[in-house]
């Protein structure tokens, strides 16, 4: 085998990537699925994400977890690292917040602009994805590699100029790893005299890349049908993520996947919004926390525990937290009686079965009679998005199918007990990898062409 | 300037090139599912180490409930740590469920096994193997303490 599709999910706030032989989906062997180890020069940690950060420090430049090391240690001096460059990309005026200057929080220096540490983030990624193949015997042997990135559908509805402006910065991503190479990923990041001296020559001669788009739910999609028989051609994804919650829905017509967009929604509403209910909560019913001092206390330790006390609580229904020797207690039932927990449920829902209607009609038109049901993101596993797959519907065709959102073959012998545990966080991209070109949102790329600036001035800090 | 000539490469030993093919073939599964073991054993290894800390302090405990507290929070941190490793409990306490001699294990004697049993302590699997097989009684049966 030596034909591979790469796949690179840049995550809110991991990067991850995954490559897969590109017959995978017509002869699927689970064994040939390969997550990359994009942080294996770690000795600690993942080391399959990535840490979606860049810092700018005194007189270089910081990647990953560097980056995030370094920020969190001057912490105290209101400095940031770059994070969630996602949020930023999926923006409708893509161009404008890409040519607006870094704030100074996150640039004390005042010379890079957003679209400057795009370039820069995605030139580490990229030399971290090099580094990754070659470290993996069966990736390293590719003869070709055919390369895609996974993303939500945007919001805007423009696709394809969406795509042109991405893969613009990955040509000039590429155009810089190429300038710097391995020095990208020393711990120490960058000298700014190597990138001053080198990323004006990236930007202005971006090199031309060959990279397809994948909507996220379409690798969802692929995760979920793969190696099956009976992989059903009609899908809907709920994607719980922690800015929006976004459901979509799929069909397969012959050999290509569509998106039908008359099912699409996006809420505001998602994994952070979850966060804040439960932080309020454990905060109205702490009696001894009543000055705000305290109360800012008790908010931070909580969101710095977040992710585990809703771990706990989607699955074991409650979370016990340890506070200045105090146990505090949270229960499942305690979000649900919550006010704006139960608006938001009623929005879900009501978005869940506005997509499920488009799907099983679509289903219906096409002589369909099961549509699988999918949820992905961090918040697959709560219990009331679980439900909401699960719940039955008043008519009994097409019938709605849920599926598990960490498929069967990932608990193959081969993985040896090991791949499910993290499929979660690793499933966008290995479904990138393996869904066939038929899938892709958008495919190919551009010729280069020099970055505009604009030097819109920052909002404040 | 001229590209500078390859270097030979050492011929290998009498007999190594076998083994070392087949390491070569062997090596990619096993170093992806050790390095996939890795990942979730870095984020297990956090939730074990608070649990055995509280385990200490619910051995200090002074009293019933700050023990109860404690146990509690031992309780989570294990669940937390199963979870990171993809280990999952099999049935309900307390549920009836026909008796399968392959998931179960029947507390106390009898002659002839049971059709149906209670659940007094669920199992664990990973995936598809039942690496603890859940502690079942026969009905109407007192409750094991």
């Amino acid at each position: 085998m030596t034909d591979w599709t790469l796949c690179i999910d840049f995550g809110t706030a991991y990067s991850k990537a995954a490559a897969a032989p590109a017959d995978a989906w017509s002869r699927f062997e689970p064994s040939m699925v390969r997550p990359l180890m994009l942080s294996g020069h770690h000795h600690h940690g993942n080391p399959f994400l990535l840490d979606s950060a860049v810092f700018v420090d005194e007189g270089r430049v910081l990647f990953g977890r560097a980056a995030i090391a370094r920020a969190d240690a001057l912490g105290d001096k209101k400095r940031m690292a770059l994070k969630s460059f996602k949020t930023l990309l999926s923006v409708s005026d893509l161009d404008r917040a890409l040519n607006t200057n870094a704030p100074l929080s996150i640039d004390p220096h005042r010379i890079f602009q957003m679209r400057d540490l795009i370039v820069l983030y995605l030139a580490f990624l990229l030399e971290a994805v090099e580094q990754a193949c070659a470290a993996d015997t069966l990736v390293a042997g590719a003869t070709r590699m055919s390369r895609r990135y996974a993303a939500p559908a945007w919001r805007s509805g423009d696709s394809a100029g969406m795509h042109q402006v991405i893969v613009q910065l990955f040509g000039e991503a590429e155009a810089f790893r190429a300038l710097v190479g391995k020095k990208l990923m020393s711990p120490d990041g960058l000298p700014l005299s190597t990138i001053s001296s080198a990323l004006p020559k990236a930007l202005a001669n971006a090199r031309a890349m060959d990279i397809g788009l994948i909507f996220e739910a379409t690798a969802a999609a692929a995760y979920t049908s793969v190696g099956l028989e009976d992989a059903g051609s009609h899908l809907i994804v709920v994607d719980m993520g922690a800015g929006t919650t976004d459901i979509a829905a799929l069909a397969r017509v012959g050999a290509r996947t569509i998106e039908l967009p008359e099912a699409r929604v996006t809420m505001k509403q998602a994994g952070d919004f979850i966060d804040r209910i439960i932080a309020n909560l454990v905060i109205e019913n702490a009696s001894w926390a009543r000055s705000k001092d305290d109360q800012s206390e008790l908010w931070n330790v909580l969101m710095r525990q977040m992710r585990d006390i809703k771990e706990s609580v989607f699955a074991d229904g409650r979370a016990t937290l340890r506070h200045r020797g105090k146990n505090i207690t949270l229960s499942m039932r305690d979000i649900e009686r919550d006010a704006d927990f139960k608006a938001f449920y009623k929005n879900l829902s009501e978005a869940f079965a506005h997509g499920l209607m488009v799907v099983r009609g679509d289903a219906v038109l096409r002589g369909q009679t099961e549509v699988q049901a999918i949820a992905v993101g961090g918040g697959a596993a709560a219990p009331f998005i679980q439900g909401l797959l699960k719940k039955k519907t008043t008519r009994a065709t097409p019938r709605v199918v849920a599926r598990p959102a960490t498929p069967d073959w990932a608990h193959a012998r081969e993985f040896q007990g090991n791949l499910a545990p993290v499929f979660p966080q690793l499933a966008i991209s290995i479904g990138g990898a393996l869904a066939p070109d038929d899938m892709l949102a958008a495919r190919g790329g551009v010729s280069p062409v020099a970055a505009v600036r604009t030097d819109i001035e920052a909002a404040p800090d | 300037m001229p590209a500078a000539a390859k270097p030979k490469a050492k011929p290998p030993a009498r007999g190594a090139s076998k083994k070392g093919a087949a390491r070569k073939r062997a090596a990619p599964a096993a170093s992806l599912a050790g390095a996939l073991a890795e990942a979730a054993w870095a984020e297990a290894d956090l939730a074990l180490a608070e649990a055995l800390a509280y385990l200490d302090e619910a051995q200090g405990a002074g009293d019933q409930a700050a023990y109860a507290d404690v146990l509690e929070l031992v309780a989570q941190s294990l669940s937390r740590a199963a979870r990171k490793r993809g280990l999952a409990r099999l049935g309900k306490l307390g549920a009836r469920e026909a008796y399968d001699a392959n998931l179960h294990d029947l507390n106390g004697a009898g002659s002839r096994p049971p059709k149906t049993v209670r659940v007094e302590a669920r199992g664990v699997a990973r995936g598809g193997d039942v690496l603890v097989k859940t502690r079942v009684g026969r009905l109407g049966a007192p409750k094991r303490p």
